[in-house]
């Protein structure tokens, strides 16, 4: 499996797309936060927080999962990945754990960079800022999306095959089915895998309020559950198709 | 047990029996052709056998072995399949990189299979802008890294210019000789005949002949012709035909014998005092042969 692991690792640090995305992930966020914090004034502790822990990559990483899945299927490079991983299963395994561990790192650089940025300009103007004790709160629930939604973008990819109908449906799926559900129908929106149960770690920012919330233990089952039995679904789908 | 065995496998797609019941071997340190026209099942045959896709019957192993029971695949086994492609943005080197990762196969491969296959200059390009023949060349490199036992190559000639496929002849030879159990599918006959010991011919997914490429063909026992021209054709024409060996006329003074061979007609001539002008062999071209062999059957 650690062959398996740092192959696809490897795969991920050695395409344009990953480096661009990745880029663009760590770009936006600064640039968001540097513009907020910039022209924030008379801002809360709360508005403070939310400036400084700024975060993007959970979107970026979820579309490189399932780029990074469904393009073994466009680039037909899935022959060659099956002769070096006949296991099929496997291979799903390693790419998952490759996604989570790049999403961790990527939300990392990006979380950190935000914090440095937004921290200097609001002490700057005389705003508030976050302690370093909130900051580490902050730092490993963005981890954890982060690595999550790298796995649940893999595990998409593995069920949906193309790769406009993986990225389309988790853009429509993020956008609209999950907000539109939220306001709808809150008790059933929270297990969903891109806004509710995520939000399990981000109370302030679910659409149903914060009574609707799961806990963040039970979020982040519900998320687990998503992704495995979408992979579950993604193994079976892969074991059965003949590469012809 | 042999390198590769191919015990009754059968292959459907919905209705369409692609292969049917086929058998063969491929024996360690011999280059076995598997040959036979487009759309004959070989591709699907090796798809199989490279556990890419099922069997609707039989069985195909290495060693005994299915492939993905096999412990460490690819250095067991080392492929290149036709349509098997490559990340378009990757360079050459990053494609061996990853996959000498995931084989568990020394980083320090890469490069010396780069010089192998004659890519170390453009290692470092994205393999969009290679040509098809380096494609190719790239191909077997990755096939080559676990230093496998068995190299299986599917139509590894499409792409190569001349000399890429004497070189990939000489690789193919230099393979078995180190005792490799080699097998090499093609729908042209002329570009592996040289390089075979052993043929597998198949066509409508089914075995049509296998054995050593001279036998199968035809090339050895009475399949044989003689062109003969001589002054006296008339009475070399009489003394064959008391000998009841066919001939036909071949031009004003020649004759084609068939079931005979060169020194019998030159005997035949000789006792008949028909004085020669010209006396050859003519086998029947391998590449006739080889499509009479696969041409369809009612």
């Amino acid at each position: 499996m650690s062959n398996l692991l740092q192959a696809e690792l490897l795969k991920l640090r050695t395409t344009r797309t990953f480096l661009a995305l990745a880029g663009a992930a760590v770009a936006v966020s600064l640039l968001l936060s540097v513009l907020v914090s910039a022209l924030s004034s008379d801002i809360s502790e709360q508005d403070a927080r939310d400036i400084v822990t700024f975060d993007f990559t959970g979107l970026f990483i979820l579309v490189l999962g399932a780029i990074g899945m469904t393009g073994e299927w466009r680039h037909r490079t899935i022959t060659s990945a099956f002769l070096a991983a006949p296991d099929r299963a496997r291979f799903l395994i390693a790419k998952l754990l490759a996604y989570a561990a790049a999403g961790a790192v990527m939300s990392l650089v990006v979380s950190v960079a935000v914090m440095i940025v937004s921290m200097v300009i609001l002490s700057s103007q005389g705003e508030p800022t976050i302690s370093f004790s909130d900051a580490l709160d902050v730092l490993w629930r963005n981890l954890l999306i982060a690595a999550l939604f790298g796995a649940l973008g893999v595990a998409v990819g593995a069920v949906l095959r193309t790769q406009v109908l993986a990225i389309v449906g988790l853009l429509l799926a993020l956008f609209i089915v999950e907000p539109t559900l939220a306001a709808v129908a809150p008790d059933v929106a929270r297990f969903g895998p891109l806004l509710g149960a995520p939000a399990s770690l981000y109370p302030d920012t679910f659409v149903g309020g914060d009574d609707e919330v799961l806990s963040p233990v039970l979020g982040v089952l519900v998320e687990l559950a998503w992704i495995a039995s979408l992979s579950a679904l993604g193994a079976l789908l892969l074991n059965k198709r003949d590469l012809t | 047990m042999a390198a590769i065995e191919l015990r009754g496998l059968t292959k459907r797609f919905g209705s369409v029996e692609a292969v049917r019941d086929l058998s063969f071997d491929a024996e360690a340190g011999r280059v076995t052709g598997f040959l036979g026209p487009n759309g004959a099942g070989k591709s699907t045959s090796l798809r199989v056998l490279l556990g890419l896709a099922r069997p609707s019957a039989g069985t195909a192993t290495f060693g005994g072995r299915r492939f993905e029971a096999l412990d460490r695949p690819s250095a067991t086994v080392g492929a290149t399949l036709e349509d098997t492609s490559v990340h378009p943005g990757r360079s050459g080197r990053d494609h061996l990189r990853v996959l000498a990762a995931a084989g568990g196969h020394p980083p320090a491969r890469v490069d010396e299979l780069l010089g192998t296959v004659g890519l170390s200059d453009v290692a470092g390009r994205r393999v969009k802008g290679y040509s098809m023949g380096m494609r190719q060349r790239l191909a077997i490199a990755a096939a080559l890294l676990g230093d496998p036992e068995v190299l299986i190559f599917d139509e590894p000639t499409n792409g190569l210019d001349p000399p890429g496929i004497r070189w990939l002849r000489d690789l193919l030879r230099a393979e078995a000789g180190r005792g490799r159990a080699v097998l090499v599918s093609s729908h042209l006959l002329a570009e592996v005949a040289q390089s075979v010991d052993e043929v597998v011919i198949i066509a409508r997914g089914e075995l049509r002949a296998q054995g050593p490429l001279e036998q199968v063909l035809g090339r050895e026992g009475g399949a044989n012709q003689v062109y003969v021209r001589s002054t006296a054709s008339d009475r070399l024409a009489e003394a064959l035909g008391r000998q009841r060996l066919e001939f036909q006329h071949a031009g004003a003074d020649a004759l084609l014998v068939s079931g005979a061979s060169s020194e019998q007609v030159a005997t035949i001539a000789g006792e008949a005092g028909a004085p020669l002008l010209e006396l050859t062999t003519r086998g029947r071209s391998l590449e006739d042969a080889f499509v009479e062999l696969t041409a369809d059957r009612p």
